[in-house]
C-alpha cells in the first residue's frame, strides 16, 4: 500500500498533503532550553514566506498520506488514486532536528492520515515526538494532530510531549460532517477535544501548586474549520467558536476557505477563487470574540446570519450602535476604546498609557497607532471632532467600506495569540 | 561642543558622562569627524572609558525602567544619523521628569527615539527567523546576514538560548563583525570578522538544503498565489542569504 521512496520524494508528497492545514501558529508556549537544543519563543517567529504569502514557521508535514477514511474534501482520502508514502518516526525526528539546527523552522507540526486504525496511527505520532523530546532533547515547539477516535490515554500521552494539540473539527455542523466525512463522527472529534480541554485546565491548576507536574499542551489546543464546503452560515460558525473558547479551553480556532481538490458531487461547484474574503471576515469576528469582549450575538443574529463582506464586523457593529458615539478618548474606559473602529488592542493600550502623561489631542492619536481614517467618525479628543461627517450621516457606511486589495484578503501570517508584544507582526483580523 | 567617539555603546555613555561633567549640552555627537570640522564649536575626542561608561549606565538604570533601557539601547543600535544627540536629549528629559517619560509617547523628544527603537526591534525580531545556519566541516554552524541595523547584540541572546549546545556564529557582512557562541562556557562575543576563503560544508549540508528547498516549494497553494505579499514579508535584499530562494 505505501511506497518506500527516497526521503526527498516522501517529504515532497507529505508536505503537499499537509499544506491545506493552516493552523501553524508557533507561539503561546515558552519552553526553556538548558543543555539540549531549542526553545519555544512565546512570541511567534516566522522563518519564511511562501509564494502565496503565508508565513512558514513550522515543518508542517504528514506522517503518512495513506488513509482508511474517505472525506470528500480531502486530498488524501482513500478513494483518490495517488501515491502513498509513510515516514518512520525516526525520519520525522531526524528531519525536524536537521531543519531546526539550521534555523529553517521554529518547530514541528505533525499531522497524518489514518493508517490501520486511529490508535495505531496515534502510536506512531507519539513515537516521533517522544524521540524528539527524549532522544534529541529537543525543546522546540511541537504541535501534533490528534486522530479522531483515538484512545483517550493516547491523547493524553501526546499532550505530554507536545506544546499544542489539535483535533480538527473541519465541518462546523453535524450535518456537514455526516455528509462530507462519513467515517468520522461528531463524538470522535468532540470527545478528545473535551478531554484535552479538561487536562489543560487541570494541569495548569496542578502546576500552580507544584512545578514538578509535567506540563500538558502548554500552548493549548486549537482546531480548524473549513468554510464554504457545506451550507452553514456565519452565525453558526461564530457561535460555535465562542462555545469552543468558553467551554473547551480552546486557544485558537482557524478558518480555512474551502479549496476544492477533489471532484465530488457532494461538494459545492468549483468557483474561481476560494471564499477568502469570508474567511478574512471570520478571522475579524473571531478577533472581536477573543480580544475585544464581544459576544457572538452582538456580531450577528438570526436576522443577519452572514457577515457583511464589504465592511469589517467592528465597523458594522459601531454603525448599528451610533448612540454610543462619539467617545472622548481622554475619558473613555479601555473596554469602550476597544470598540472604536480604527483603535486596536495596542493603540487602546497606548492611549490609556499616554493620557496619564497629559491630555491627548487629535493630532497625537495617529502616532499612537490609531487609524484615524476610520476612527475619526467615532471619537473626540479634548472635545474636538475630526471628521466632516457625524457618525449618523448616511454616507458613512460607504466611506468605511473596504475596497478589497489582494494582499489584505489573502492569508496573512497566522501568528498566535499574545497580542501584547511590542514588535509583534500583524495578526489576521486585528481591526 | 561637538563630540567624537568610537561608535560603541560604552563610548556613547562615556560621551554622556563627559558632557554632563562639562555642564553643557553637546551640539553634535559623531562617530566620524564632520567634514567642516569645528566651524562653530570645538571638537572633543572622547576615548571610551569602560568604568566611566558603567557608572553612567548605573546612573541611567536608576532613572529608566528596564523597558526604557532597552529602548535606549535599541535606538542607539539604529546608528541613524543624529541618534546620539536625540538620545542625549531624551536622557536629559528623563532626568527631569523621571519614570513619567514612559508614558510621554507623543512628546517631540520621545517619539523619534521610540520610533527608531521600534524599527530596530522589528528588524531584530524578523532576523530571529531569517538567520540560516550551515554546518561547516570544522564543527561550526555559520550564518551570514546583512541587516539594516546593527542587530547582533539584540539577537545573540535568542540564539544562545536556542542553540545552547552547538558552536555557531552569525556574520553581519555589512559591518564585518560576527557574534560567536561557544557552548562550553555558554557565552557569546561580538568580534570583527571577514571571510576571505570559501567555506567548507559538512557532507550532510547539501542534503538538508535540498530537502528544505523541496519542502518550501511544495508549500504554496496555487489558488492563493500572491508574490506581492511574499515580497512584502521577505524583501529581495535578504533573499540571497535564504536557501529557499536560491535560484535552482
Ligand atoms: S481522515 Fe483526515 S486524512 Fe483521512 S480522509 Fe479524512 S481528512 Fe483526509
Amino acid at each position: 500500500m505505501t511506497d518506500p521512496g527516497s526521503l526527498e520524494e516522501k517529504l515532497a508528497i507529505l508536505a503537499e498533503g499537509a499544506k491545506y492545514d493552516i493552523s501553524c501558529a508557533s507561539s503561546g508556549s515558552s519552553r526553556r532550553n538548558r543543555h539540549g537544543i531549542g526553545n519555544a519563543a512565546s512570541c511567534g517567529i516566522c522563518h519564511s514566506w511562501t509564494a502565496d504569502g503565508r508565513c512558514v514557521s513550522l515543518l508542517k508535514i504528514l506522517l503518512t498520506n495513506a488513509c482508511i477514511y474517505d472525506c470528500a474534501y480531502c486530498i488524501n482520502r482513500r478513494s483518490n488514486d495517488t501515491r502513498r508514502v509513510i515516514l518512520t518516526p525516526a525520519e520525522v525526528a531526524e528531519l525536524t532536528i536537521g531543519f531546526y539546527r539550521r534555523n529553517f523552522i521554529e518547530g514541528l507540526f505533525l499531522s497524518t492520515g489514518v493508517v490501520r486504525n486511529p490508535d495505531y496511527t496515534m502510536e506512531l505520532l507519539i513515537e516521533a515526538i517522544r524521540t524528539l523530546r527524549e532522544t534529541y532533547r529537543f525543546n522546540g515547539y511541537i504541535h501534533v494532530k490528534v486522530v479522531p477516535g483515538a484512545d483517550l490515554l493516547l491523547v493524553e500521552r501526546a499532550g505530554r510531549y507536545a506544546d499544542r494539540v489539535s483535533v480538527n473539527m473541519e465541518l462546523p455542523t453535524r450535518e456537514g460532517l455526516a455528509l462530507l466525512a462519513p467515517d468520522k463522527s461528531r463524538e470522535a472529534i468532540v470527545t478528545p477535544m473535551r478531554r484535552v480541554g479538561a487536562l489543560i485546565v487541570q494541569t495548569k491548576a496542578e502546576r500552580k501548586v507544584s512545578r514538578t507536574v509535567p506540563p500538558f499542551a502548554p500552548a493549548g489546543q486549537s482546531t480548524q474549520l473549513i468554510v464554504g464546503a457545506s451550507g452553514e452560515n456565519d452565525l453558526q460558525i461564530v457561535r460555535l467558536s465562542a462555545g469552543l473558547y468558553d467551554r473547551l479551553a480552546m486557544k485558537r480556532v482557524y478558518y480555512s476557505a474551502f479549496v476544492p481538490v477533489n471532484r465530488d458531487n457532494r461538494l459545492p461547484a468549483p468557483v474561481d477563487t476560494p471564499p477568502l474574503l469570508r474567511e478574512h471576515r471570520l478571522y475579524q469576528a473571531d478577533w472581536l470574540l477573543r480580544y475585544y469582549g464581544f459576544a457572538p450575538d452582538e456580531i450577528l443574529d438570526d436576522d443577519r446570519p452572514f457577515l457583511d463582506l464589504t465592511l469589517d464586523p467592528k465597523a458594522d457593529w459601531a454603525l448599528r450602535h451610533l448612540e454610543l458615539f462619539p467617545v472622548e478618548v481622554n475619558r473613555a474606559p479601555y473596554e469602550i476604546l476597544l470598540r472604536v473602529p480604527g483603535i486596536g488592542v495596542r493603540s487602546a493600550e497606548r492611549i490609556v498609557r499616554a493620557r496619564r502623561g497629559g491630555h491627548l489631542a487629535l493630532d497625537s492619536l495617529a502616532k499612537l497607532g490609531v487609524v484615524m481614517k476610520r476612527a475619526r467618525y467615532f471619537i473626540t479628543a479634548r472635545g474636538q471632532f475630526a471628521a466632516d461627517l457625524s457618525p449618523d450621516a448616511a454616507g458613512l457606511r460607504s466611506r468605511l467600506a473596504e475596497r478589497p486589495t489582494r494582499d489584505r484578503w489573502n492569508q496573512p501570517s497566522l501568528f498566535d495569540d499574545h497580542g501584547r508584544g511590542d514588535w509583534r507582526s500583524t495578526i489576521t483580523g486585528e481591526l | 561642543m561637538d563630540y567624537l567617539y568610537d561608535g560603541t555603546f560604552s563610548g556613547f555613555l562615556t560621551v554622556v558622562a563627559t558632557a554632563r561633567r562639562a555642564g553643557t549640552s553637546p551640539m553634535a555627537i559623531c562617530r566620524v569627524a564632520p567634514d567642516q570640522q569645528a566651524l562653530f564649536s570645538p571638537l572633543v575626542r572622547v576615548t571610551t572609558e569602560p568604568e566611566l561608561a558603567a557608572q553612567q549606565g548605573d546612573e541611567l538604570a536608576a532613572i529608566l525602567s528596564p523597558a526604557g533601557r532597552r529602548l535606549i539601547h535599541a535606538a542607539f543600535l539604529s546608528a541613524a544619523p543624529g541618534v546620539e544627540l536625540r538620545l542625549w536629549h531624551y536622557l536629559e528629559l528623563a532626568r527631569r521628569v523621571g519614570p513619567a517619560i514612559g508614558s510621554m509617547l507623543t512628546h517631540e523628544q520621545v517619539q523619534p527615539v521610540w520610533e527608531l527603537a521600534r524599527a530596530v526591534g522589528r528588524e531584530a525580531h524578523r532576523f530571529k527567523g531569517f538567520v540560516r545556519f550551515r554546518q561547516l566541516a570544522g564543527g561550526y554552524h555559520y550564518a551570514a546576514i546583512a541587516p539594516d541595523y546593527r542587530i547582533l547584540p539584540l539577537i545573540a541572546p535568542h540564539f544562545a538560548a536556542r542553540f545552547a549546545d552547538q558552536q555557531w556564529l552569525i556574520h553581519d557582512e555589512r559591518r564585518s563583525e560576527a557574534v560567536v557562541y561557544d557552548p562550553v562556557p555558554q557565552q557569546w562575543l561580538i568580534v570583527p570578522l571577514e571571510v576571505r576563503a570559501p567555506l567548507c560544508d559538512t557532507a550532510d549540508e547539501q542534503l538538508f538544503r535540498s530537502l528544505w528547498q523541496c519542502y518550501f516549494d511544495r508549500l504554496a497553494i496555487a489558488e492563493r498565489h500572491n508574490p506581492r505579499l511574499q515580497q512584502q514579508h521577505v524583501p529581495r535584499k535578504h533573499r540571497r542569504h535564504l536557501p529557499e530562494f536560491d535560484k535552482r
